[in-house]
């Protein structure tokens, strides 16, 4: 009998024990934080092995360690998922009511996702800030219907970048300026087998990546003084005359026999492509593919322009999930790692992160005055310089869907299949359908 | 006294609710699993929904989402005219190729080792054979075009041409799948009795007698199965060509407009587009055209053997 009160006793204090601990695990912030990134951007970047194994760049994980260091009460999880599935993820889970509390959002996402009462509109203090101390480029991408929904993580621009030994050997001693001198010097760097076939590309795009498809084309319709939506976003306006010249323009490419549809920038670290347009984020690629012979090879340069030197931009801002139950210490996170400025750096957290490991640009006006080792590189100076230059896409509804019909239809041209006036006008009739619906 | 009618009746009921009990698990599971989303998703197509607030605050549209696809939608029509060269090249083509390759491993020595290189493919994951084909693609330096300039043809933009890319990809579909084929092809060749060839040898029969006579129809419940999983499986035809001509930033270089099927349009309506009603209206519109195809291929091939098929 007495044996068995023991055991009773014992059961009790355990079940007690046990009690006490789910209760302070529950008293635990927890805040559900989902990336875009890939491992070593999230959990760091280590050299060596073993005991030798040492971190040289902190990722996300470090970050936000050291916050629930100084906030014990606060647990965060890092929820990764590749760019491709970010949007599909979002919407998976809130559909089953277990949606992440942070986002990184492709500013293209923002509007519909505004719309529908995704996201928390960020505190006073927040807005003040962005406002004060961001980029006007990584501002615009950030605003939705003339309001701030985030706080700008990450902008992106393009830059003409060019291999430097394909065009030295061509006897080239400078990138191209103007997109006449480009259209010129493609077709010099351009090598065809005997059977006609290209084996190194003057220029190269990419037919089925939209993004590369699309921005470069923005680019040039901006500088000849183009629009691609009216300003009440009723109206696709692509088909106008500088539309058509801009398209025009690209299709010279073809037509000189610098490029061809079957071109890929993915080649370029095999130097089988003389020059792209390409955007910021592709320094480690191209550091890893080119090894030793990265600096030999690659360079930078403002992209050709016909009338203005104009090139697209694209913003990705963290925002928080209106239905997260926790979200002051979304917010709180958000503010130590994107406003607290680090002495005597004089630099964010997340901009640190940005530079450092992410490999991009960041948007906040210290951070991208403040890194001088890396921002001041090879390869990111001149994107750094041409921010300047940089229009960001319009934050308009639906604005994948209207994405991919523009590359779409800018591919047909590329193929031959219509001509830039026809593609334009097709991707006008289409558009201003689903404008239509939404404005 | 012998068990009345009632008590036979009653027998009977408690016979077929057993049996209902040992099927609950299997039929829970089709409930479910199967049921459940394919009414779901008749629901949703006829409501204009976004996912991104709930299913209830969408709007009814009626037959909207169907209309738009059948009158008003380019890329829809675009994409049943591609699924169904797709589907046609890749089962019909395949199908006649693997009878042959059976036909021929039936007399050849090591067949069991040409089964096995044959049916390599089958259980290698789709991304490697994309990988693999892609290499093999290359316009300058691939295996395809170094083939054709041995012959003193001119090379080609496989993957990036308008006008061939589709066919270059229902290429890879074939090989990939064709070890598969050929094993179904065998194990029913293998099951065609001696004594038939026999006695047509006799009444005179040459090869192609006896192929047309007595293989192809002896061949009949095989040709079905394999038609309509094959028309099945083609028609809903996604990972290949998502890998080789789209999808993020590992692009190709294909034209969407010359590659897409509708099992892609479907899911860039639904995840990219956001318009969810319009998809599963797609996928309804995609399970009908299943449905007639696989109806009219029983109707081919009723005769001759199949009728249990009905």
């Amino acid at each position: 009998m007495r044996r068995c009160a023991v055991l009773v006793v014992c059961f009790c204090l355990l079940l007690g024990l046990v009690a006490t601990t789910g209760s302070v695990a529950a008293a635990k912030t927890k805040l559900v934080w989902q990336v875009h990134w890939s491992d070593f951007q999230v959990e760091g970047v280590y050299k060596g092995e073993g005991a030798d194994r040492k971190l040289v760049s902190k990722g996300l994980r470090q970050y936000v360690e050291e916050y629930m260091k100084l906030h014990p009460e606060v647990e965060v999880e890092i929820q990764s998922v590749p760019m491709e599935e970010y949007l599909q993820k979002v919407l998976v889970a809130r559909s089953s009511g277990v949606a992440p509390d942070i986002y990184g959002i492709y500013s293209l996402w923002g509007v519909q996702l505004v719309q529908n009462g995704i996201l928390d509109a960020p505190p006073a203090a927040v807005v003040k800030d962005v406002h004060e101390n961001y980029t006007p480029v990584s501002v615009t991408g950030a605003t939705i219907d003339g309001k701030i929904w985030g706080i700008p993580m990450e902008v992106g621009n393009y830059c003409l970048v060019y291999n430097k030994d394909l065009l030295k050997k061509k006897g080239f001693t400078a990138p191209p300026k103007t997109w006449k001198e480009l259209v010129d010097m493609a077709s010099k760097l351009t090598v065809r087998d005997k059977s006609g076939v290209i084996t190194q590309y003057g220029f190269a795009f990419l037919a089925g990546w939209e993004s590369a498809v699309v921005h470069p084309y923005l680019g040039l319709l901006w500088d000849v003084g183009g629009e691609f939506l009216s300003p009440d976003f009723k109206k696709c306006v692509v088909n106008s005359a500088e539309g058509v010249q801009a398209l025009e323009a690209e299709l010279q490419l073809f037509k000189t026999g610098g490029t061809d549809p079957a071109g890929s920038v993915w080649t370029f670290p095999q130097e089988k492509v003389a020059m792209m347009i390409m955007a910021s984020w592709y320094e480690q690629s191209l550091r890893q593919g080119l090894g030793d012979k990265y600096d030999k090879v690659v360079g930078v340069a403002p992209v050709p322009y016909i009338r203005k030197p104009v090139n697209a931009g694209y913003t990705w801002f963290l925002a928080v999930d209106s239905a997260s139950k926790q979200k002051k210490a979304a917010w709180d996170l958000l503010t130590w790692l994107t406003a607290e400025v680090q002495k005597p750096k004089n630099t964010t957290r997340l901009g640190d992160l940005m530079v450092e490991t992410i490999g991009s640009l960041p948007c906040r006006g210290i951070d991208l005055a403040n890194h001088p080792d890396t921002l001041n590189d090879l390869y990111t100076k001149t994107f750094v310089e041409q921010l300047k230059n940089a229009k960001p896409e319009p934050n308009v509804a639906q604005g994948a869907e209207i994405k991919t019909i523009l590359a779409n239809e800018i591919v047909e041209a590329w193929h031959g299949r219509k001509s830039a006036k026809q593609a334009l006008d097709d991707a006008t009739n289409k558009i201003d359908e689903i404008l239509a619906e939404f404005y | 006294m012998s068990p009345g009618p009632t008590h036979a009746r009653r027998r009977s009921v408690k016979r077929t609710l057993t049996g209902y009990l040992f099927l609950s698990p299997a039929l829970v599971f089709y409930l479910v699993f199967l049921v459940v989303p394919i009414a779901m998703s008749l629901y949703i197509s006829f409501r204009d929904w976004n996912m991104l607030v709930p299913m209830t605050g969408s709007r009814f549209v009626g037959l909207k989402n169907y209309t738009y696809l059948l009158t008003r939608d380019e890329l829809f029509v675009i994409a049943v005219k591609n699924t169904i060269i797709y589907a046609t090249g890749t089962v019909f083509v395949g199908m006649a190729l693997a009878l042959g390759i059976a036909i021929l491993l039936l007399r050849v020595r090591g067949a069991t080792f040409w089964r096995f290189v044959m049916f390599a493919p089958v259980v290698t994951p789709s991304v490697a054979v994309a990988r693999i084909w892609g290499g093999l693609y290359r316009p300058a330096e691939g295996l395809a075009n170094a083939i054709l300039r041995m012959v003193h043809l001119p090379p080609q933009q496989w993957l990036a041409d308008p006008n061939i890319c589709l066919y270059s990809i229902i290429l890879i579909a074939v090989w990939a799948g064709i070890g598969a084929t050929v094993i179904v092809f065998t194990a029913g060749l293998k099951g065609i009795p001696e004594v038939y060839y026999d006695a047509a040898k006799l009444d005179g029969a040459g090869p192609w007698g006896e192929f047309r006579h007595i293989t192809v129809p002896m061949l009949r419940p095989t040709i079905l199965f394999l038609s309509v999983t094959g028309l099945i499986g083609a028609w809903q035809a996604f990972d290949l060509i998502f890998m080789l001509a789209v999808g993020g930033t590992e692009a190709g270089t294909s034209p969407v407009r010359s590659v897409i099927v509708l099992a892609l349009y479907l899911y860039q309506m639904a995840f990219k587009n956001l318009r969810m009603g319009r998809a599963c209206a797609g996928a309804f519109l995609l399970f009908l055209i299943v449905l007639g195809i696989s109806f009219l291929v029983l109707r081919v091939l009723r005769k001759g053997g199949v009728e249990s098929y009905e």
